[in-house]
């Protein structure tokens, strides 16, 4: 009998969970650790933070659905890792109960298999005064932060209706090295489509604001894609969005602090400066969670575990711009020192950006860190999850199923306005995610076959039959399986 | 000077009978590309 634990109910903590529960006999044991109750569908965040969509609908509680799956379950935070075990334990990780009458108890729970998805700490206290909420920002990372954007656009939008001069929107990314352009991307254009459809958006002035140092970068570098059967940039399907949309563009801004109704941020060239707004929605900097690692002797060992996020089977030497390949990136998401430990979606640490590095004069990072979406995400924990099943069944280390990111497709739906017949969708499909420059020369790293952009209402809706088909396939229901990450 | 939305392409970007169809098609293609196939980059 094996005992599987995973740590985190994200995407990918969920997907492992799922298919380890489905395929392994039920003498093996599948443990999901997590402080969160609810399961949520992140993508539908937007359509939440713009009060089109209620938070339950892209929630669900995880106990009685592990239930009645045989999936065991605690709601509990990870505080250690003790991959050597104790003189007493195997292998183990320490937990806090977050929840109910174990609360702020700690218990030690052992494994035969880690699955480590903890996913990012939102490292809001990166930027001074970007604390969701305070003022006049917010975020849409969670279901309860979108919750509160929306009640804060809300108030934009009556107060627009009342005010003599236009008013400022800000939207984009909060930190110098903050990622998850993506999402903010498509907030944005759904904000604008909402304040058209309230009838104020001749009040209130729309801009972007981002560590890219172009429109279209996402962190991905940005791409070559096929749009109308012609070649097109990136970021020239961004600027021609944002154009069509009356939205302006900040580029290059390292967000450092943030106070009631404005922003300071220092830009690549080096200049300090301020925007003002009236409501801004800004993404914060991802960071890993800062746990420690301990060996059976009590000695810290986290150095071999973390790097920041986990450390996986990348190569993380560190070398220049020009020389980073495709083959740094990870195929099998095992720890190197503990090959009984994995870590998919969004918990490895990368081993470089994607996005090309760039400083300010002073010094300064500027420019985003990898993105690594629910896609991705899903994919990732599913190969480690095959990989532990026949690592089971055949009784030896097996690790066949593989997935690096320069050898996998995404597909980015995003969302450019709420609405069954006027809404809109940007759809992009890249591949592969991280460019592969030694195979597609002459298309930027990117196959552009694979690698399309498409507008339109079909976009929306494509988006619309994502989240039903994911929350229907996240709550297991009959023949959930065939639905593919 | 940059790409425009023009009016007609606007008109064929809410069609809802074009883009029924572009639904489907945009289904098949994004399922092929991303359910397609991964694997690793070393030998």
């Amino acid at each position: 009998m094996s005992k599987i634990v995973i740590l985190g109910a994200g995407i990918a903590g969920h997907t492992a969970a799922s298919h380890l529960r489905r395929k392994l006999p039920k003498e093996h044991e599948v443990l999901v650790v997590s402080p969160n109750h609810n399961y949520q569908w992140i993508p539908s965040n937007i359509w939440v933070g713009i009060g089109r969509m209620e938070a339950r609908k892209i929630t669900f509680p995880l106990a009685p659905l592990y239930k009645r799956k045989g999936i065991n379950y605690k709601q509990a935070k990870v505080v250690s890792f003790h991959p050597e075990g104790d003189a007493d334990h195997p292998p183990y990780v320490v937990v806090e109960y977050v929840y109910g009458e174990q609360r702020g108890e700690k218990e030690k729970v052992t494994y035969d298999y880690l699955i480590n998805a903890t996913g990012p700490k939102l490292a809001f206290d990166l930027t001074e005064g970007l604390e969701p909420g305070s003022n006049d920002v917010y975020s849409v990372c969670t279901y309860s932060h979108a919750q509160h954007a929306a009640d804060g656009l809300e108030k934009l939008i009556q107060k627009a209706r009342n005010s003599e001069k236009p008013l400022k929107v800000l939207i984009g990314t909060g930190h110098p090295k903050a990622t998850c352009q993506g999402a903010a991307f498509e907030y944005i254009l759904n904000v604008e489509k909402e304040l058209r459809r309230r009838k104020v958006r001749d009040y209130i002035q729309l801009k972007w604001i981002s560590n890219e140092p172009a429109l279209g970068d996402f962190g991905m570098d940005g791409m070559l894609l096929s749009y109308g059967g012609e070649p097109m940039t990136s970021n020239d399907m961004v600027e021609m969005v944002f154009r069509d949309r009356g939205i302006e563009w900040i580029l290059g801004a390292g967000v450092n602090k943030v106070e009631k109704g404005e922003v300071h941020y220092e830009n690549l060239a080096g200049e300090q400066k301020t925007e003002p707004f009236d409501f801004a929605m800004l993404i914060p900097a991802f960071s890993g969670h800062g746990f420690k690692a301990y060996d059976k002797t009590g000695e810290g060992i986290t150095d071999k575990l973390f790097k920041g996020f986990m450390i996986v089977d990348a190569d993380y030497t560190p070398k220049p711009y020009e020389e980073w390949k495709v083959q740094d990136w990870p195929e099998t998401y095992q720890n190197p020192s503990y090959p009984n430990i994995f870590a998919p979606g969004i918990a490895f640490a990368p081993p470089h950006s994607i996005s090309k590095p760039r400083k300010s004069p002073n010094g300064t990072e500027i420019f985003p860190s990898p993105p690594r979406t629910g896609m991705p995400s899903g994919i990732t924990a599913k190969l480690v999850a095959d990989n532990i099943i026949d690592s089971i069944k055949k009784g030896k280390t097996s690790l066949e199923h593989k997935g690096s990111l320069g050898n996998m497709g995404a597909a980015c739906i995003a969302s450019a306005g709420y609405g069954l017949t006027s809404g809109s969708g940007i759809s992009i499909t890249t591949y592969p995610i991280v460019p592969d420059y030694q195979k597609y020369k002459t298309t930027g790293g990117r196959n552009i076959k694979k690698t399309f952009g498409d507008i339109g209402l079909a976009g929306h809706w494509v988006k619309l039959a994502l989240h039903y088909a994911f929350i229907y396939k996240a709550k297991m229901k009959p023949f959930w399986w065939l639905i593919p990450e | 000077m940059k790409k425009k939305i023009t009016k007609a392409q606007k008109a064929y970007m809410q069609n809802p009978i074009i883009q029924f169809f572009k639904f489907i098609y945009l289904n098949i293609r994004i399922l092929l590309i991303v359910a397609g196939g991964h694997g690793g980059t070393r030998k």
